[in-house]
């Protein structure tokens, strides 16, 4: 097993810190890179699986939890132990940590706290603005905030010290100060006034006049909604005045329209992904090497926002160089994507210079200290004609909890919001969302990003609107549902298909709705039986997202790809592999992924924000041909699949194009001046055989062999950027023309280096697409029945059905897999997951799963679950983003069941047991 | 300090001396370097720490290892994710595993792969109707937690271990 | 001492009016003021035998109704846990013999001594009571009917409870629990002074 090739880069930040690699493996011990080099060469494997599968099961090193000093060439032999101490109170003076009291039962090597931060001289990301440790004399910011880092040279005086400040108080309060008053993180309004006609243009839309944020109350801090006396400027006031319209017109009590007016809650919950958050690092103070081992979902920003909080650093305390290394991820959900762990770890190697330090949560920590799911509260409006069953206008106000952090929430409220009409059509909307501080733990980023909470009151909504009018769930939403070419809130249509009537035909068709009365009459006595339905449209893509990828052929014609793309359980390097064979005949052997520092080739730089910037900024940043709008994504918001493959794709696709297309030519015999020389789109590969009609079948060895021979491109390296279209750019290669969507490239000719092709023309989506809330959109339908027992509010999932599109599946076990998984995560969101805020809550370091608990098999319908995913539309339709919209629809489908079942209409999450039977008494 | 002396995966380890609370999952990943068994809540709620215990008679449990001290292991033999595969010759199960692709992020499979083995060799010994499959396998799995994948392939894969020998484990 | 005094004084004056909610009363007030028990001395001034042998179970039931003893006298087949009495997390079994199921047996987490590391309790016998010995949910007035049944104390004679509660290990774990689980009420030593007392006095139920 040869290492992959992992070049040397120097990476300029900001900051002077260059980002780079590591050395290469000793002899004996496998380096990082080769043992994340999956499925790896000459590895006995199952003919069909992932291609992390072997090491998975055979417990390889794989995660960064698995990974300590000895385990990494060149690292020294011992790991140190960090503890992250953190406060439990969050409305008194933090006036220090009892180090006496500790010392007796295990003394740290070092302490590290506010004090020292402000010597040394970090900064704080802004993303993570606050104070990384509470410095003595201030209240903490929120519960859970970290007060010290502790440094044990043993594992054991470590261990002793976790479980006594887990059990015990070391840390010290004084007077009572109340929270810290912060202000809102954010507050936005989306109103929408559609023309007369669905061609005519809208007369009001936030794509047309940009988003609008109203003025707060200085004294309070609240958003001032109303367009008077002291809203930002005249846009906000002219936004207002529809939006205010719209809910004067819901409030005229006229009774052709069916009015409903709800308030509906959701609780804060953990993502729960089963590898705690840890790392391990060393900074070698002689080389001014920091060497960072890490396992998270948005690798580039980890390492940049280390190079920044060390950036100024001090003497001693500014590393040369920073080499970090990413490893799988124990599962994401969203609650790795963005968090301040990674400043820790750093900060543990930088204290502790010439050690390897390991920091790493046990599941208390993680509680206490990982970023949660925003609780909403919500209050939702909407106007349907009773006579034509449309939907004629909606309002909502919603307000998310963003805990101690800032960190996703603005994002998550206008995800939030500009989800709120779900699938459907509505000609007038006005939606306010306020995202606030509080002093709960961090919210951030998860699976549904605030659409789960927001659709789930909106489909629960629907279901009553639907039984109260009455009319059949599913021919409302048939009646009512958006359709291709239709308007979504901001103003813009979706620029991907739309199939929500195929879902909902589907859902009317399936046996479990059909059947629906005749279970419910069926019920056996002391129990109650109903059946619910539901339906998601959940965007994926964030309107800045890109991808790198390398694929190269080698002359024996195994397959190598890099991506930047993170695992963390969504097959994305089962993905790349599958993706890339689609255009070179074979599956690779070696994928890495989660790799940000192997694009040297391509010299990428970045200004601006990409979310923020101005069309004329855009303009001259791209003139300069190494320039793109941002250089790595986070691997979240179910872009995987669309955005974390594209890349590579594109470079196999360069690869197949002028280097095995020519190579299987020459083979073929057939000239360059021949038509079929110009057929390429006509070959097609079988079991590693590129198949022409009426020409022999060649072996993908035999071509590869051959395009190494006459010097055809044999590796190419691509970066790609989509702000809800892709980027595209037009390169030279062999003479030619290549146009693709892609925005860089870099191409290798035989067993040459990398070189860099300046792009001729380039296209970035316009800066206006940052005004879309979303263009990319999938969606799921959700059937389930349940059985609750009278006597107890015991309820058992009977049956359940969920049928999904995502264009075309790269891996289509994984797609089903995750359906599977975002169905079990529902239940648990809407039957048994909920965390308290404040004192009672995750930050007091005291919850568990024995507490917190999540869906276990018993609690699912294992032999009654039915996924359905609907074949693309087109043999060419793209994969679409789909982790997250699977996880939605089941929950308004439980609560809709339960209604249906008991009469009752729950209106906060979760619905338990203890619910269930108060309901029924 | 306690003397412990034990069997992983055939190999014998010890004796040694270790501290009282040092739990056995700190034991194997900390002093042994065998990751392969995870850490994933300290309180035996997830049991993705679960190893293999084998008795003096055949017969094997699973035990979880983050909330037991590694002395208690003392002279037992166990086995962990590491110890099924040998000479790179996956187990029928492991097989099933990622032909079924039963996992996702995979950090709870080294928990799944020794019950679902434990299992096979329970039923090897003490067979079960075909009617029982399902119910058993369900009742052997449940403690186990997976945020990934819905539990559903997981039991698919240990189904069509056991059906694909019937004379071996079906009544 | 002398808040220990005064609880019986409380238990008997409520008693007169009704003795349903004498129990009540009286296991409220003492469990408001602290987590001692009385003694049997302490019960002197109740002058009728009965009565007298009643409140000794009912100051008893302080510690049959406890989470330590009801969590694993369950009235299903699955134990709960901690302060709140919530159901065991991982899903845990009685099984055929009280120890579990095959597949999860009781001492496979639960050891032979608590460990604080994994704030797991233990002790070599850790079980279930059988189903007929279940606690959970029942009054004070229901516990002692049903502890005095042979058919359903597992045929145990007065002398084998004074015993049981007063000596059996497994029971004193109720009293050392680890940490945050709140220990039964006094001690094992007091709580078998009050079965003995019981015992001895006809072992009337309130």
């Amino acid at each position: 097993m040869r290492p992959s090739r992992r070049e040397f880069m120097r990476w300029s930040m900001v900051s002077g810190i260059s980002l780079g690699l590591s050395r290469l493996a000793s002899a004996d011990t496998p380096s990082f890179l080769v043992r994340e080099t999956l499925p790896g060469r000459g590895v006995p494997r199952p003919a069909t699986g992932r291609v992390d599968g072997v090491a998975k099961v055979t417990g390889a090193k794989l995660y960064a939890s698995d990974f300590r000093a000895a385990d990494l060439p060149g690292w020294p032999a011992e790991t140190s132990h960090a503890l992250l101490v953190r406060a439990a109170d969050a409305t008194h003076s933090y006036e220090g940590l009892d180090l006496a009291r500790l010392g007796a039962i295990a003394k740290p090597t070092v302490v590290v706290t506010a004090e020292d931060l402000d010597r040394i001289g970090t900064r704080v990301p802004s993303f993570y603005a606050g104070d990384l440790f509470c410095p003595v004399g201030k209240t903490p910011l929120y519960l859970g905030q970290p007060v010290a880092l502790l440094i044990f040279e043993r594992f054991d005086d470590f261990d002793k010290a976790r479980l006594a400040l887990r059990d015990g108080n070391f840390l010290k309060f004084g007077a009572e100060t109340g929270p810290v008053a912060v202000p809102n993180y954010a507050a936005f309004r989306f109103t929408r006034v559609a023309g007369a006609t669905p061609d005519a243009p809208d007369i009001y839309s936030p794509i047309q006049e940009g988003w609008i944020s109203p003025g707060f109350l200085e004294s309070s801090g609240r958003p001032i909604w109303a367009p008077l006396p002291v809203a930002k400027g005249g846009e906000y006031v002219k936004g207002a005045v529809f939006g205010e319209k719209i809910r004067a017109e819901l409030g005229s009590g006229d009774p052709a329209l069916l009015t409903l007016d709800r308030d509906f809650e959701t609780q804060s919950v953990d993502p729960m992904f089963l590898e705690p958050e840890c790392g391990l690092a060393w900074y070698d103070a002689g080389e001014g090497d920091l060497s960072i081992v890490l396992g998270v979902q948005s690798p580039f920003e980890a390492a940049s926002a280390v190079a920044f909080l060390l950036g100024e650093a001090g003497d001693g305390f500014k590393p040369k160089r920073i080499d970090a290394q990413f490893a799988y991820v124990g599962g994401g959900f969203g609650g790795r994507d963005h968090t301040p762990f990674p400043l820790y770890v750093a900060l543990a190697a930088m204290f502790y210079p010439g050690h390897a330090v390991r920091l790493a949560h046990d599941r208390f920590q993680q509680f206490q200290g990982g970023i949660k799911r925003h609780a909403f509260k919500m209050r939702t409006q909407i106007g349907v004609d009773r006579a034509s069953g449309k939907i004629t206008a909606f309002a909502a106000d919603h307000v998310l909890d963003g805990g101690g952090l800032m960190n996703y929430s603005v994002s998550v409220a206008v995800v939030g919001a500009t989800g709120a009409i779900g699938i459907y059509d509505i000609p007038k909307v006005d939606v306010t969302t306020v995202a606030v501080h509080s002093r709960g733990v961090t919210a951030g980023s998860m699976r549904g990003y605030g659409t789960l909470q927001t659709m789930t009151a909106l489909e629960v909504l629907i279901d009553e609107v639907a039984t109260t009018l009455p009319i059949d769930p599913i021919a409302f939403r048939r009646l009512n549902a958006l359709k291709t070419g239709g308007r979504t809130m901001a103003g813009n249509p979706y620029s991907v298909s739309v199939r929500t009537r195929e879902i909902l035909d589907k859902l009317e068709a399936h046996a479990i709705w059909q059947n629906r009365g005749v279970e419910k009459a069926g019920a056996k006595p002391g129990y109650l039986v109903g059946t619910g339905v539901a339906c998601a449209a959940k965007d994926y893509g964030t309107g800045a997202d890109c991808a790198l990828g390398t694929v190269e052929i080698a002359p024996d014609g195994r397959i190598s790809i890099h991506g930047d793309a993170v695992e963390m359980g969504n097959g994305i390097g089962t993905a790349l592999a599958n993706r890339v064979a689609i255009h070179i005949g074979g599956i690779a052997d070696a994928v890495t992924v989660a790799q940000v520092d192997v694009f040297d080739a391509l010299e990428l730089f970045t200004s601006g924000d990409s979310y923020t910037i101005s069309q004329a900024e855009q303009d001259t940043a791209a003139k300069d041909t190494r320039w793109v709008p941002a250089i790595s994504s986070a691997t979240s918001a179910s872009i995987g699949a669309h955005v974390g493959t594209q890349a590579a794709a594109e470079a196999a696709r360069v690869v197949f194009r002028f280097g095995l297309w020519p190579a299987a030519l020459a083979l073929w015999g057939i000239a360059p001046t021949d038509p079929r020389a110009k057929q390429a789109g006509e070959a097609y590969w079988q079991d590693r055989h590129l198949i022409m009609t009426g020409l022999s079948p060649l072996p993908l060895e035999a071509i590869a062999a051959k395009a190494h021979a006459q010097k055809g491109v044999t590796g190419a390296m691509a970066h790609a950027f989509s702000r809800w279209a892709w980027a595209q750019a037009t390169f030279d290669i062999a003479g030619e023309a290549w146009t693709g969507d892609i925005d860089a490239l870099a191409i290798r000719r035989g067993g040459d280096a990398f070189t860099r092709l300046d792009r001729s023309v380039v296209a970035f989506p316009p800066a206006d697409y940052n005004r879309i809330g979303t263009a990319f959109s999938s969606l799921c339908g959700t059937l389930v029945r349940v059985e609750i027992e009278r006597a107890t509010g015991l309820l058992r999932i009977a049956s359940a059905y969920s049928v999904l599109e995502c264009g075309q599946a790269l891996v289509p076990e994984v797609v089903v897999g995750q359906a599977q998984g975002g169905f079990a995560m529902g239940v648990g969101y809407a039957l048994l997951e909920t965390l308290p805020p404040f004192e009672d809550g995750p930050g007091n370091g005291q919850w568990n799963l024995g507490q917190y608990l999540v869906a276990r098999g018993s609690d699912l319908p294992l032999h009654d679950l039915e996924i359905e995913v609907l074949p693309p539309l087109a043999a060419n339709e793209p994969p679409k983003g789909m982790a997250e919209v699977v996880m939605i629809p089941i929950v308004p489908a439980l609560l809709n069941a339960i209604f249906d079942a008991t009469g009752h209409r729950f209106q906060s999450l979760p619905v338990t047991g203890a619910m269930l039977k108060g309901a029924l008494a | 300090m306690t003397n412990l002396a034990l069997t992983i995966n055939g190999r014998a380890y010890g004796p040694m001396d270790v501290r009282d609370e040092l739990t056995m999952n700190d034991f194997l990943r900390e002093f042994l370097g065998m990751t392969g068994t995870k850490f994933g809540c300290g309180a035996a709620q997830c049991l993705s720490c679960a190893v293999i215990v084998d008795r003096p008679d055949g017969s094997s449990y699973t035990n979880p290892t983050c909330i037991v001290p590694a002395v208690n292991f003392d002279g037992k033999s166990i086995r962990t994710v590491e110890g099924h595969a040998s000479d790179g010759a996956l187990t029928p199960l492991q097989t099933a595993f990622i032909e079924h692709f039963a996992f996702q992020c995979g950090y709870c499979t080294a928990g799944f792969l020794n019950e679902g083995q434990v299992l096979l060799e329970r039923l090897a010994r003490q067979k079960v109707a075909r009617a029982d499959v399902e119910a058993t396998i369900a009742e052997a799995l449940d403690g186990h937690l997976c945020r990934c994948t819905g539990y559903v392939k997981y039991h698919e894969a240990v189904r069509a271990v056991i059906l694909a020998d019937p004379g071996r484990y079906l009544i | 001492m002398k808040r220990e005094w005064r609880i019986p004084v409380l238990v008997l004056a409520v008693m007169a009016i009704n003795i349903a909610a004498a129990c009540l009363a009286g296991y409220t007030v003492s469990a408001t003021t602290s987590n001692a028990l009385a003694s049997p001395e302490s019960f002197a001034t109740i002058s009728d035998p009965a009565k007298r042998s009643a409140a000794y179970f009912t100051e008893l039931g302080k510690v049959l109704t406890n989470p330590r003893c009801t969590n694993c006298h369950p009235a299903g087949n699955r134990p709960r846990q901690g302060d709140m009495s919530r159901l065991h997390e991982p899903p845990v079994f009685r099984g055929p013999d009280g120890f579990g199921l095959e597949t999860m047996r009781c001492s496979t987490c639960h050891q032979d001594a608590n460990f604080e590391p994994g704030r797991v309790p233990g002790h070599p016998e850790w079980h279930l009571a059988p189903l007929e010995m279940a606690w959970e949910g029942k009054t004070v007035s229901e516990i002692c009917a049903q502890i005095k049944d042979p058919k359903r104390n597992g045929n145990r004679s007065l002398q084998d409870l004074v015993k049981h509660i007063g000596t059996d290990t497994l029971v004193g774990w109720a009293w050392a629990p680890g940490f945050g689980r709140t220990p039964a009420p006094g001690t094992q030593q007091q709580a078998g002074a009050l079965v003995a007392a019981w015992a001895n006095s006809g072992a009337a139920c309130p």
